[in-house]
């Protein structure tokens, strides 16, 4: 694994980037337990402060140090995006390894919800969870709402591998010497799928994210959860771009922006990873 | 070396066996095997033969009961003898069955290069295939397992090996240890030697041969190859369009072939000294979705006369152990 690491470091420069990138932007998330604030306490600097020493960042119109703020806010964002990623993981990998496996009937039935789920449309969707939601709407019951509709187009591409291994002499053999469908699908199919779920595990943190925020700016969130999207909407409430204070929108984008660019970097250098041709002529073997 | 030969371990009687599709209303059948009856004996090899399509390898997955629809068992019975044991396959329900699988019937398939999960060690293949059927605790079985391994000349390191890092032949021998390591009493291999060049085969031919002896198992060995039948079964059957048409010991066969069809299979074969080019058969066999009334093997037969278009031959023993299902053959021998 470490030697795996290694050598994806030294041969693939996107993957060096990303680890990079994601590396700044996980220690700014962990910066925050060092806070001398408390994330939600307000005027507790003086407002309105540009980029100096000691608030590095800057403070904005609520009497918040930025720096601190961004810190708490990323931590939630990627928190989201990790929740959303695994639980709908867990959802796509259940229903694609089972519909491609036992085919038939099960198939039918799981991919006619799988494909009812493709076609909606989702941001109407949650903005509509939101309004029912209104006062009980947290953090956590978003993360469950976008993991449950964010399945259906990896429980596809997991099904369609599903689908061939299910035809390999493993596969027979497997159900030969007698073993269930469960242990079959967990020791002899997972690990074949496994890599493509950490491929799309990223662009699914990506997708949650950018959802989150697009939702938080708009204001279909709990607006008292501190989220890279909540830091926006309170500066366009404040209407800091109109009063000068940039650095109140400015280093929550670029830090999202670097989360962005850092996961759809890994995911592109996993991608390449999994496909052994790519690999071996990167390597230059 | 044989103990008891004539106490047979598997008795086919009668077995029909087709692939029966339904598509878009259209119903299809496949008569894959139609209506074999054979017996298998202890410490035997059994050798099938016959050219592609004709049945062979639907008939081992029938006798391994590894079948799957759309293939179905019509008619006919598999009877196993384990020990004091008598068996009959298809009136077992799907627990009792997989009690006997791998443990007294192991199945090596056609491709069986690939029965190794490419992503997962030697290691776990064997843990996964054959743990539970041992039952002893993880050091004992793998005690075992290395001990396997080395009588059938494989190092034990091959188990922390991934499959890409061995040869062809390699993974056919692990294979081939795979289904024999529970010591079963019946192996059913389906072209195992298929993919590999002729000294490979020559050695896995050898350690099939080895692990058929250290286990008193029997071997169903299906293979269109004749040589390769020449050299390890004892007795052969001859397929032709899902039937069985010839039986009998490797020797009466290759010597004194009494069906046309195992005639022209034989005369095919070249010898070292051969000046003449072989002459092939013309034709190809039927389909069996639609197979010919009467023998089906007629179209092609030199000897066919009117009763082959009309009636089926049925298996007439021409021998103690010999039998045919010909009616040129009869009409000869009467």
């Amino acid at each position: 694994m470490l030697k795996i690491l290694r050598d994806l470091l030294r041969y693939n420069r996107e993957f060096a980037a990303g680890v990079a990138l994601l590396g700044f932007v996980i220690l700014v998330a962990a910066a925050s337990f060092f806070s001398p604030y408390p994330a939600a306490d307000s005027f507790v600097v003086p407002p309105d402060m540009p980029p100096s020493w000691p608030h590095v960042l800057g403070t904005n119109s609520r009497g918040q140090d930025v720096f601190w703020q961004l810190s708490f806010a990323i931590r939630n964002t990627l928190l989201f995006g990790f929740s959303v990623a695994i639980l709908s993981r867990v959802i796509s990998l259940v229903v694609g390894l089972v519909a491609g496996y036992a085919g038939g009937m099960v198939d039918r039935v799981l991919m006619s919800i799988n494909d009812s789920f493709i076609v909606i449309p989702l941001f109407p969707i949650l903005v509509l969870f939101y309004f029912v939601m209104r006062e009980r709407m947290s953090w956590a019951w978003l993360a469950l709402a976008m993991a449950a509709l964010g399945w259906a187009y990896d429980a596809r591409l997991i099904r369609s591998v599903a689908l061939s291994l299910r035809t390999r002499e493993f596969t027979q053999t497997s159900i030969f010497s007698g073993m269930s469908m469960r242990q079959i699908l967990v020791e002899e199919h997972l690990p074949y799928v496994l890599p493509i779920v950490f491929s799309t595990t990223m662009n699914n943190i990506n997708w949650s994210i950018g959802l989150e925020v697009t939702l938080s700016v708009l204001g279909f969130t709990n607006v008292d959860t501190p989220t890279i999207g909540m830091m926006i909407y309170w500066a366009n409430q404040h209407t800091a771009m109109v009063a000068g204070i940039w650095w109140w929108i400015a280093f929550p984008v670029a830090l999202v922006v670097m989360t962005f660019i850092g996961l759809f970097l890994l995911a592109v250098s996993m991608n390449e990873y999994i496909d052994p041709r790519s690999r071996l002529a990167r390597m230059g073997v | 070396m044989a103990t008891d030969r004539t106490r047979a371990v598997l008795t086919v009687e009668g077995l029909r066996a087709y692939y029966q599709v339904n598509t878009f209303g259209i119903e299809r059948e496949v008569r894959a095997v139609d209506d074999v009856s054979l017996h298998v004996n202890a410490n035997e090899i059994y050798g099938l033969a016959g050219e592609s399509s004709c049945g062979k390898s639907t008939l081992v997955k029938t006798i391994a009961a590894a079948i799957r629809p759309p293939l179905r068992v019509l008619a006919g019975s598999v009877t196993y003898r384990f020990g004091e044991r008598r068996v009959s396959l298809y009136d077992l329900d799907e627990g009792e069955l997989a009690r006997i699988r791998w443990k007294h019937v192991s199945y090596i398939m056609q491709g069986s290069m690939s029965v190794l999960n490419p992503l997962r060690r030697v290691r776990s293949a064997f843990v996964d295939f054959a743990f539970r059927h041992i039952g002893k605790p993880m050091p004992e079985f793998t005690a075992m397992v290395e001990a396997h391994l080395k009588r059938l000349h494989l190092e034990p390191t091959v188990l922390d090996a991934y499959p890409h890092e061995l040869s062809g032949g390699m993974r056919q021998r692990i294979t081939i240890a795979l289904a024999t390591v529970c010591r079963p009493d019946f192996i059913a291999a389906d072209e195992p030697t298929t993919a590999l060049d002729v000294v490979v085969q020559k050695s896995v031919l050898a350690e099939l041969r080895q692990a058929q002896r250290e286990t008193d198992a029997s071997v169903l060995f299906v293979t269109h190859d004749m040589a390769v039948h020449a050299n390890l079964s004892d007795r052969l059957g001859i397929m032709y369009a899902g039937r069985l048409v010839e039986e009998g010991t490797t020797a009466e066969v290759f010597a004194t072939p009494a069906h046309p069809y195992t005639a022209h299979l034989i005369a095919s074969l070249p010898r070292i000294g051969d000046t003449q080019a072989r002459e092939g058969l013309g034709g190809a066999p039927p389909s069996l979705a639609d197979p010919p009334p009467g023998c089906r093997f007629h179209p092609r037969c030199p000897l066919a006369m009117d009763i082959c278009r009309r009636e089926v031959p049925e298996m007439a023993w021409i021998g103690d152990t010999h039998r045919v299902a010909c009616f040129a053959t009869k009409a000869e021998t009467a």
